[in-house]
C-alpha cells in the first residue's frame, strides 16, 4: 500500500514536471497522446467492462470536436460555452447509438456502430456546416483568467486535469456498484439479468460512458488544435484506437490508458515509416489476441501465476466450511398462492416444451420438479423466471401477472434462482459475484455518480458488510477473492446458492442443486434448502436425486413430455401408476436405485442426527 | 418509373458483388462461427491482384481473377491458421483479432501497390444498349451472370458433395462432426479459403466499376457485411437477397441523397435490423453468438 501511493507521488510529481524536459513538438505529440487515452479509457469502458462492441467511437470524438467547432465559428459561442454544449451532445449521440444493442450484440452491434461512424464520416465531408472535406479552422482559443492556453505547455496542465479526473472516475465506476454489474453484464447477461440488473438501461450506460469520454477528448482536440477536418476521425482512426485498448489491455483502464500513449507516442516515433508502423500494430494486435487476451495490462498476473506455479508455491489451505443456518423467522400464517402457471404452454418451432403445465406453489414450501430428462422441467423455470416467453397461458408471482416480465423485474420483485449448468460471472470474484446480487438499488441511482460520490461510497461500505455476513453464513469467507471458474463443482454451486440468495428473494428456484455433489455436499444442501425456507423464503428445485426430492419436497410435481402427469405429496407420487411408468418403463424400481422407501430414510435420517 | 428502374438496374449490379462479398462472410460464419472483419480486406487484395495481373502482365481478365483467387485463398489459410487457437471459444477477441488481419492487409497492399489508386477498364468492349429506354452496360450484365454462377456453385458444393455436407455438419455441431471422423479444422480451413475466393471474386469484379485503392475494402465490406445481416447471417440465399437490397438501397440512396448516400444506407439499415435482428432468412437457432 505505501509502495503504491509512493509510486502515485511520484507519478503526479512527474506529470507535473513533464512539461520542463520536452521541446515544443513533443509536447504536442504528449498532448495528442492524452486525448487518446481519454478516449481509450471511454472505449475500455464500452468494451472491456461492459462487453459492447462499440465501433463508434471516433465518431463521438468527431461530434464532440466538430460540436466546438461549428458553435464557435458559426454561432459565435465561447469556447466553454461550446463545450458545455458539445459534451451533451455527444452523450446524446451516444444513446442514440446505443439503442440498437438493445435488440443485438457481438459482431452484429461492432457492424451497426461501424456503419453509423461511416455515415457520420459521411455527413461530416458533405455537409456545409461542417465544412465538407475542408474542415472548419478558426476555433478560438479557449480562455483562462491569467492563464495563456495557446501556449501547448499549459494546454498539457489542462489536458492532465481533465485526464486524472477522467481515469479517476472511470475508476471510481468500475469498482463500484456501477461498474461491477457492467462487468457482471458483460460476463454473462442473463445470469446478470436473473440478479437483478437492468440489462437495457445497463447497456445505455455503456454507451453513455463511452460517449461523455469521446466528448471530452473531442472538446480537447478542439482547443489544441483548432482545426477539425473529416480525416481526423476516419475508420482507420477508430481502429487504430482499438489497437491501443487490445495491446493496453481492453479490461483495464490503466492498461487502456498505458496503450494510447504507448501507441501515439511509437507512431510518431515512426512517422516516417508509418506504413510500416501500421502493418507492425496490426500484427501486434493479432499476436495479443492469440497470445495475450489480456493485453499488456494482463501480463503482470501472468506472470506472478507462471511464478507461483514453477515455486510450487502454495497459499494457507483454503476450506468450504459448514453452512450457518439462518435464524429462523415465524412461520408464514395462512400460506397465500405465491406463485401460479396457468396452462403454460412453450413451443419451440415443431418441438411443444410445455403443454398446458399448471403449477400452484404457496408461500412457505418447498416444491420439487421431477421428470425425466427433456420432459421440460429447465424450460418451465425459464418461463417462470422471464427468460423464454410463454407460446400461450400465464405466469403470475406474488400476485401480479408476470407472464411477460423481464427476468430482472422479477428479480427485483423477489424472484431467485440457479442454474443448471453454471453460471458464475467469470471474471469476477467470489465476493463481487454475491456483491453483484446483494445490490437491489436500481439503474435510475447512478445520478449519484454524477453528484454525490460518497454516497455510493457508503453504500459500497454497507454492502460490502453485508457480503462478509453472506460468504461467512455459507462458509465461503476462505474463496472471498478467488476467481470462481478456478474452484471445485462442489464450491461453485455453493457460491450459485448464496449469491441467489444476497438477493434476500421470496421465492428461490434451484436447478439441479445436487448434480456432481458428493454425499456430504448433498447432506449440506438439505440443510441448507431447510434453513432458507424456515427464514419463510418458498424454494422450488429441480432434481434428479430422487433421495434427496423425496425428503426435502413437501409436494412434488412430476413432469413428462411437458405436461404435468401428477403432483402430490412424496408419497402420492410414487405411488402413481403414471409416474412409475414415465419414469421407469417397464424396468424395476429398486434397479433404478429409487424411492425405495430406505433411500430417502437413509438422507432424512442423517439430516436429522446433529452433526 | 423510367427513372426508378434505371436505379434498379444500376443497383443490381453493385448488389451482386455486395452479395457475392456477403457470401463470403456467411459461408465462414456459419462453418465456423466466425465474422471475418478481414474479409473486406482480403477483397481489395483480390482486387489489386487482379488488376496487377490484367493491366502488367496483361492476363485474360479471367485468368487475372483465377490468380486473385488463389493468392486470396492462401491469405484465408493464414488467417484461420493464426486464429485457430481462438475457435469456438473466445467470439469478440477473434473479431478483434481480424480487424487486426485487416489493418496488416491494407499496409501491405499501401506497400505493395502504393497510395494512388487504379482505374480498371472494362473487358468487356461492348457499348451500353437500351432497353426499354433503360440503359444497361454489358459489364453490369457479365456481373451479374458470374455472381449468379458462384451461388449456384457454392449451392451445389454445400448440398452435393461431401465435402461441401461435411462442411455444413461442422457447421451445426463441431463436436458431433468430429465425432464422426470430419476433420473439422480443415473443414474450417477450406470454408475460409472459399470465403476468400468470393471476396477476390467481388473485388475483381468490382475493380472496373469502383476505383481500386487500399480503402476499397472498407467501402465494399462494410456493405457486404450489412447484406450479410439483412439477408440473415450464415444463411446464402439471405446473402444474395440481402446484397441486392443493399445495392438497391445504395443505387436509390445515391440518386435522391447525392452526397449524404452513405449515411441514408446506414440509417436505414440500422432501422430495418433493428426491426429484425434476424434479418430474412435468419434463424435465432443458427446464430452463435
Amino acid at each position: 500500500m505505501k509502495s503504491r501511493s509512493a509510486a502515485l507521488v511520484t507519478l503526479i510529481a512527474g506529470a507535473c514536471v513533464l512539461p520542463y524536459g520536452l521541446g515544443g513538438y513533443t509536447i504536442h505529440v504528449v498532448d495528442i497522446a492524452l486525448i487518446h487515452a481519454l478516449l481509450a479509457i471511454g472505449l475500455g469502458l464500452a468494451m472491456g467492462v461492459s462487453g459492447q462492441i462499440n465501433l463508434a467511437q471516433v465518431a463521438f470524438f468527431g461530434v464532440g470536436a466538430y460540436g466546438v467547432a461549428v458553435l464557435t465559428t458559426h454561432y459565435g459561442y465561447g469556447f466553454w460555452a461550446a463545450a458545455a454544449l458539445a459534451v451533451p451532445a455527444t452523450v446524446a449521440t451516444g444513446l442514440l447509438v446505443g439503442v440498437p444493442a438493445l435488440r443485438m450484440q457481438s459482431h452484429y452491434l461492432g457492424i451497426v456502430t461501424l456503419g453509423l461512424a461511416l455515415g457520420f464520416i459521411n455527413w461530416i465531408t458533405n455537409a456545409r456546416i461542417t465544412g465538407g472535406a475542408d474542415g472548419i479552422s478558426g476555433i478560438p482559443v479557449p480562455t483562462l483568467p491569467g492563464v495563456d492556453l495557446s501556449s501547448e505547455y499549459l494546454y498539457y496542465y489542462l489536458e492532465v486535469a481533465v485526464f486524472a479526473l477522467g481515469l479517476l472516475f472511470g475508476l471510481f465506476v468500475v469498482h463500484t456498484s456501477l461498474g461491477r454489474r457492467l462487468r457482471a453484464m458483460r460476463d454473462d447477461s442473463l445470469a446478470a439479468g436473473a440478479m437483478g440488473a437492468e440489462i437495457p438501461y445497463l447497456r445505455m450506460t455503456a454507451f453513455v460512458l463511452a460517449s461523455l469520454y469521446g466528448g471530452l477528448a473531442g472538446v480537447l482536440y478542439g482547443g489544441l488544435i483548432r482545426y477539425v477536418a473529416p480525416e481526423t476521425f476516419s475508420i482507420g482512426n477508430m481502429f487504430i484506437l482499438l489497437a491501443m485498448v487490445i495491446i493496453g489491455g481492453r479490461r483495464s483502464l490503466v492498461g487502456c490508458v498505458v496503450g494510447a500513449v504507448g501507441l501515439t507516442l511509437v507512431r510518431e516515433w515512426l512517422s516516417d515509416f508509418s506504413t510500416y508502423a501500421q502493418l507492425g500494430y496490426g500484427v501486434v494486435v493479432v499476436l495479443m489476441v492469440v497470445f495475450a487476451p489480456t493485453g499488456l495490462a494482463g501480463i503482470p498476473a501472468r506472470v506472478r501465476d507462471l511464478y507461483r506455479r514453477r515455486a510450487g508455491h502454495h497459499e494457507a489451505r483454503a476450506e468450504l466450511r459448514p453452512f450457518t443456518p439462518y435464524p429462523p423467522a415465524a412461520p408464514a400464517t395462512g400460506q397465500p398462492v405465491l406463485l401460479v402457471a396457468e396452462s403454460v404452454t412453450k413451443q419451440f418451432r415443431g418441438l411443444r416444451a410445455l403443454d398446458a403445465v399448471s403449477l400452484t406453489v404457496r408461500a412457505g414450501e418447498i416444491r420439487g420438479i421431477v421428470g425425466p430428462n427433456g420432459s421440460g422441467k429447465t424450460t418451465l423455470f425459464n418461463v417462470i423466471s422471464g427468460f423464454y416467453r410463454a407460446t400461450s397461458g400465464t405466469v403470475g408471482f406474488a400476485g401480479d401477472d408476470t407472464t411477460t416480465a423481464r427476468p430482472y423485474a422479477l428479480s427485483l420483485a423477489g424472484m431467485a434462482r440457479t442454474f443448471q449448468n453454471l453460471r458464475l460471472f467469470g471474471q469476477l470474484t467470489v465476493r463481487e459475484n454475491v456483491l453483484v446480487a446483494l445490490d437491489r438499488t436500481r439503474t435510475r441511482a447512478i445520478w449519484q455518480y454524477a453528484v454525490w460520490q460518497p454516497g455510493v461510497l457508503a453504500r459500497e461500505r454497507r454492502l460490502r458488510a453485508r457480503a462478509d455476513e453472506v460468504l461467512e453464513r455459507y462458509g465461503l469467507t476462505d474463496f472471498a477473492e478467488a476467481d470462481p471458474a478456478s474452484l471445485p463443482y462442489g464450491i461453485q454451486r455453493r457460491i450459485e446458492i448464496a449469491r441467489a440468495m444476497a438477493a434476500r428473494p421470496r421465492l428461490l428456484l434451484l436447478d439441479e442443486p445436487a448434480a456432481g455433489l458428493n454425499g456430504e455436499e448433498v447432506r449440506q444442501l438439505v440443510r441448507i434448502v431447510r434453513s432458507i425456507r424456515d427464514t419463510g423464503t418458498t424454494v422450488v428445485l429441480i432434481e434428479h436425486n430422487m433421495g434427496l426430492v423425496m425428503s426435502l419436497c413437501e409436494r412434488i410435481t412430476v413432469l413428462s413430455g411437458g405436461r404435468v402427469i401428477a403432483e402430490g405429496t412424496p408419497d402420492e407420487v410414487v405411488a402413481a401408476p403414471e409416474v412409475i411408468e414415465a419414469y421407469l418403463g417397464d424396468s424395476d424400481l429398486t434397479e433404478a436405485g429409487l424411492p425405495q422407501p430406505p433411500t430417502a430414510e437413509e438422507v432424512r435420517r442423517t439430516e436429522e442426527a446433529p452433526s | 418509373m423510367q427513372e426508378t428502374l434505371q436505379t434498379l438496374v444500376g443497383g443490381l449490379s453493385l448488389g451482386a458483388v455486395y452479395a457475392l462479398v456477403a457470401m463470403g462472410f456467411s459461408l465462414v460464419y456459419r462453418t465456423m462461427g466466425l465474422v471475418n472483419f478481414a474479409h473486406a480486406d482480403i477483397a481489395m487484395i483480390g482486387a489489386y491482384t487482379a488488376s496487377t495481373f490484367y493491366l502488367t502482365v496483361r492476363l485474360p481478365f479471367a485468368a487475372a481473377m483465377a490468380v486473385a483467387i488463389v493468392v486470396t485463398g492462401a491469405i484465408g489459410l493464414v488467417i484461420e491458421r493464426v486464429l485457430r487457437p481462438l475457435e469456438n471459444k473466445d467470439f469478440d477477441l477473434m473479431l478483434i483479432g481480424t480487424i487486426g488481419f485487416g489493418i496488416v492487409l491494407q499496409a501491405l497492399a499501401i506497400i505493395i501497390w502504393g497510395t494512388t489508386g487504379r482505374a480498371v477498364p472494362s473487358p468487356l468492349d461492348a457499348a451500353p444498349f437500351t432497353v426499354l429506354g433503360i440503359r444497361v452496360r454489358t459489364y453490369d450484365l457479365l456481373v451479374m451472370a458470374v455472381a449468379a454462377l458462384a451461388v449456384v456453385g457454392l449451392g451445389f458444393f454445400l448440398s452435393r458433395t461431401k465435402r461441401g455436407a461435411a462442411m455444413q455438419a461442422a457447421a451445426l455441431d463441431h463436436e458431433a462432426a468430429t465425432a464422426v471422423g470430419i476433420d473439422v479444422g480443415r473443414s474450417n480451413a477450406l470454408a475460409f479459403a472459399i470465403g476468400a475466393g468470393l471476396a477476390a471474386l467481388a473485388g475483381g469484379l468490382v475493380g472496373p466499376m469502383l476505383y481500386v485503392d487500399a480503402s476499397l475494402g472498407g467501402a465494399l465490406g462494410i456493405k457486404g457485411f450489412a447484406a450479410a445481416m439483412l439477408g440473415g447471417f450464415g444463411s446464402i440465399h439471405g446473402a444474395v437477397v440481402g446484397g441486392i437490397a443493399i445495392g438497391v438501397l445504395d443505387s436509390y440512396a445515391a440518386g435522391h441523397f447525392q452526397g449524404y448516400s452513405v449515411l441514408v444506407t446506414f440509417l436505414v439499415f440500422t432501422v430495418a435490423i433493428m426491426i429484425r435482428p434476424m434479418g430474412i432468412f435468419g434463424e435465432r437457432t443458427v446464430s452463435r453468438a
